[in-house]
């Protein structure tokens, strides 16, 4: 009762997105550090640092994407990476092969982006489990061939010449400012992700996710919950794909692989189910298991052969995956929470 | 009893799944502002009532009106955006929401922020998720659960599952809610809890449609009871009634108990 | 060629395909009903088989091991796989949700896929024949023998496992395990032993169907795009139907076959792009697929 009253007071700081002096303390410290960061790895090395950032910059966007599919509505998809396939392709035609400026290409395919989520979710909302998983398995198979059968695509070629965005008088061309306008375009959507997790169209998700009769019964419409889903959802995919064709300035069919999708589904495991962070701390652990096994395969320190360390990321990925499953299902987000509570109580044990 | 006082009215229910019947010619009339009870024993259609009346069951047959509305056919959601709200008898129903999760999940249609709006840390959408969490920590202290705001379900006892459940229903707001089996399971101490919440929804103006075993709770808290069975309805009226109605004494009261028995309360 | 003729071989042709994927589905099925996992690493069982059996066999130029020792031993190190993945995986995940043992599948998937690549590449390699080869005429129709074979192989295969299932006392055991796996339980039904069975025998049959396949196209990791074979088969069959299987592969064989020969000129990959369609329609027509039964769903 009386904790009640207390918290009557401000329901505001249930609702922020970052709550106290030590979150924004920590926000500032983020900041600061993600700024000087390419600063301080082009000091030592070639850019193949900020390269690696920017891919994992991309690699965020799309995974939240996912977790608002899978993990918040709880529809297994496997076939994000389409998603992604299906904005970079369009984003690729509009620019070089019709001509649009770049921003009207990239807004025009991210939004047929979104509406082909919203196509693939409508065979999906009449099932259940699984059955979205082979749904959108089909859609993969499927985009893919469309894709590499179109002319307009440049068939197994695909499209080069894609360009780069310019913000102003300012062209992103280089890696170093490339890594600037992804890591804000990265912060808006995890502000983005973060606010529709506290709002209604978010629990709507979770109540869906949780128990299909009972959203209904709460007056959820819930094909209408699970169309959403994939519209935000792939409207992220979209984003993340735009600008990865943009990046790498071509888009190939190989570009956007099913293993990235699996890959993607296992990261927000790890990370955490439902979680936007999750996602987050996902993306950056398993990026960073890659990184660190492809420099062990390129030093020379092991003599492997290259054919061996793909293999060795496969299986690396794939146990990382299996362990946290079995082991941690919570993900990294469980792991962290409770560190944080056996800190505050510390001497006093769990 | 003038037609407008009747909040919903369900005539000639017919249900069947593979030739057993579940509903037959099921008639029912709610006046507004009452406490409804359906009584039976196990199978004899009162869940399958709630269900139809919530959409998730479409009956073969028979009408159902709400407030002036048909809702026969109606999707659930649609008929909880009516101002109907149920209970679920098992609430084991929500593996990873805490009790604020589903509370705020159930302010749904009460909002109405659109989809990219709630992509936005400020303006509408947070406008509203703050007055929901208003009106949610006053069903929290009406309903006593303070204590498990934090607490997600899936860790929750039975009873407090059940309190819940209650306080999720309330938080719609509706116009006539739906309990299927409130109290079963539950210790007294429990049970009078429940009891005493449900009349505070009562004293609230809310009509009530009360699915219970615990034939006694029934007999204090109804206005009427209809007693079902086979999916047919075999007698009607004021607990007095009743329990004096030798047939259904005999077969659910026992003659001693069904002695005497009064609507006590309220 | 007469165009009849050419209808006539390619459905027959298709058919024996279709024979082999029935069989390969129902090693999915078996994991599914029996030990609970969507295992979508399947398709990776099946290509270690075959390699396994590559291994043992040997190449066209270099043969190793007599054939049905080396198809014995196959299988032999199939059921040891099979069960090495219950012991070390899905035994310490029997009580978890079907999702969370769905994404320990796909870590499987990944772990298979490193170990393929690690030991034996990613090149295509040819293996000596495990079947007569040589084209077979009937009337103005050819076939090619292996395919034959192949085919009569997976049918006894598949006619041993129904058995298996409709007949042995623990293959009724574990069907009422699927029914009802608490009630079983009191039966005194182990669900320990079922997983191990169910595994063994999925990873038998993912093996067996990975030979019968590669002895017509090679040894390859495209064998594991055999999972959306499967996908298909299973969703047209319906996911609780074993012997649906076998119909539901000559279904989407014969389909695929027809499909390739008149439009693949038009369209690569069409008979994938066929079989994700199959899946759709099927799934928006009849989600319990054509042999499977559709659950009464409570409130």
């Amino acid at each position: 009762m009386k904790r009640g009253s207390r918290r009557q007071a401000d329901y505001g700081r249930d609702v922020a997105l970052i709550g106290g002096l030590r979150g924004w303390t920590a926000l500032a410290v983020l900041l600061v550090a993600t700024v000087v960061l390419p600063q301080l790895l082009s000091v030592t090395d070639n850019m193949k640092w900020v390269t690696f950032l920017n891919f994992t910059l991309l690699t965020i966007i799309a995974v939240l994407g996912l977790q608002i599919i899978t993990g918040m509505a709880g529809q297994i998809s496997l076939g994000h990476s389409a998603f992604l396939m299906t904005g970079g392709y369009i984003m690729a035609i509009l620019a070089t092969k019709l001509g649009f400026p770049f921003w009207i290409a990239a807004f025009l395919a991210v939004l047929a982006t979104a509406s082909v989520g919203v196509l693939v979710a409508l065979p999906a909302i009449r099932l259940k489990g699984f059955y979205v998983a082979v749904v959108t398995l089909a859609f993969f198979t499927i985009s893919q061939h469309i894709f590499q059968n179109l002319s307009i695509a440049g068939g197994i070629w695909g499209l080069s010449n894609v360009p780069g965005p310019s913000v102003g008088p300012l062209k992103i061309i280089t890696d170093t400012s490339w890594y600037y306008f992804l890591l804000l375009l990265t912060a808006i959507c995890i502000i983005a992700s973060a606010s529709l997790a506290r709002s209604r169209i978010g629990r709507s998700f979770l109540a869906v996710r949780d128990n299909e009769v009972t959203a209904s019964g709460l007056g959820i419409n819930v094909p209408g919950a699970k169309l959403r889903a994939f519209f935000i959802g792939s409207l992220f995919a979209g984003i993340a794909g735009v600008f990865w064709t943009s990046y790498v300035t071509a888009v190939r069919i190989d570009q956007f692989s099913l293993w990235d999708s699996i890959w993607y589904l296992g990261m927000i495991i790890i990370g955490g189910l439902g979680s936007t962070a999750g996602a987050v701390l996902g993306v950056l652990f398993l990026q960073l298991v890659r990184q660190v096994l492809h420099e062990i395969t390129a030093s020379g320190v092991v003599p492997l052969s290259i054919n061996f360390s793909a293999a060795l990321t496969f299986a690396v990925y794939g146990l990382a995956i299996i362990l946290f499953i079995a082991f941690r299902p919570h993900g990294l987000m469980a792991v962290w929470q409770k560190l944080k509570t056996s800190y505050k109580r510390w001497p006093f044990g769990e | 009893m003038s037609t407008s006082n009747i909040i919903l009215h369900s005539e000639r229910l017919e249900l069947s799944f593979g030739g057993i019947k579940a509903l037959d010619s099921m008639s029912v009339e709610v006046e507004k502002g009452q406490i409804l009870s359906l009584i039976g024993p196990n199978g004899a259609g009162k869940t399958c009532f709630i269900n139809c009346v919530t959409g998730y069951y479409r009956p073969r047959e028979g009408q159902i009106v709400f407030d002036g509305t048909d809702i026969l056919g109606m999707r659930p959601h649609r008929i909880a955006r009516l101002g109907i709200s149920r209970t679920f008898q098992n609430p084991n129903t929500y593996p990873t929401m805490t009790a604020l999760d589903i509370l705020l999940a159930a302010r749904y249609m009460h909002c109405r922020a659109g989809m990219m709006e709630c992509l936005a840390p400020f303006g509408r959408s947070r406008r509203e998720e703050l007055q929901s969490r208003r009106s949610i920590e006053e069903v929290i202290t009406f309903t006593h659960i303070e204590e498990l705001r934090k607490k997600p379900i899936s860790m929750m006892s039975y009873g407090q599952r059940k309190q819940v459940e209650i306080a999720r229903a309330l938080v719609m707001q509706p116009r006539l809610v739906l309990l299927d089996e409130p109290m079963s399971g539950l210790d007294d101490v429990m049970k009078e809890m429940v009891c005493e919440l449900i009349l505070d929804m009562h004293r609230q103006g809310m009509t009530i449609v009360l699915v219970e075993h615990d034939i006694q709770t029934v007999m204090e808290l109804s206005h009427k009871v209809a007693v079902l069975d086979h999916g047919q309805k075999v007698a009607e009226g004021t607990p007095a009634e009743i329990s004096r109605d030798a047939r259904v004494a005999s077969a659910y009261l026992g003659r001693n108990e069904a002695d005497g028995q009064q609507a006590a309360c309220p | 060629m007469d165009p009849v003729i050419t209808l006539i071989q390619l459905i027959i042709s298709g058919a024996l395909v279709g024979g082999i994927y029935g069989l390969i589905a129902m090693g999915f099925v078996v994991a599914y009903r029996n030990a609970r996992v969507f295992n979508i690493a399947y398709g990776q069982l099946a290509v270690v088989g075959a390699f396994v059996a590559w291994t043992f066999v040997g190449s066209p130029a270099a043969p190793r091991l007599p054939v049905p020792f080396a198809v014995v031993a196959t299988l032999a190190v199939a059921v040891l796989l099979g069960l090495v993945v219950e012991w070390l995986l899905f035994r310490r995940m029997i009580d978890r949700s079907q999702f969370a043992t769905f994404v320990a599948s796909l870590g499987l998937l990944g772990v298979l896929q490193g170990l393929v690549m690690s030991v034996w590449g990613t090149k295509t390699l040819a293996m000596a024949p495990v079947f007569p080869k040589g084209p077979l005429h009937l009337g103005g129709i050819v076939l090619a023998r292996e395919y034959l074979w192949a085919f009569l192989v997976a049918v006894l295969l598949a006619f041993v496992i129904t058995l298996f299932f409709r007949r042995t006392r623990l293959g009724l055991a574990m069907r009422a395990a699927y029914d009802n796996q608490a009630a079983a339980r009191t039966l005194g039904v182990s669900v320990r032993l079922s997983s191990q069975v169910a595994w063994s025998i999925s990873a038998v049959i993912a093996a067996a169907g990975g030979i019968l396949i590669a002895t017509v196209g090679g040894v390859s990791m495209a064998l594991s795009e055999l999972v959306l074979v499967v996908l298909a088969v299973v969703l047209i069959a319906g996911m609780d139907s074993v012997a649906g299987c076998i119909a539901g592969g000559l279904v989407l064989a014969v389909g695929q076959n027809l499909v390739s020969y008149y439009a693949g000129a038009y369209f690569t990959g069409i008979e994938s792009v066929f079989s994700m369609v199959l899946i759709l329609i099927v799934l928006l027509v009849r989600p319990s697929g054509m042999f499977g039964t559709k659950p009464i769903e409570r409130v």
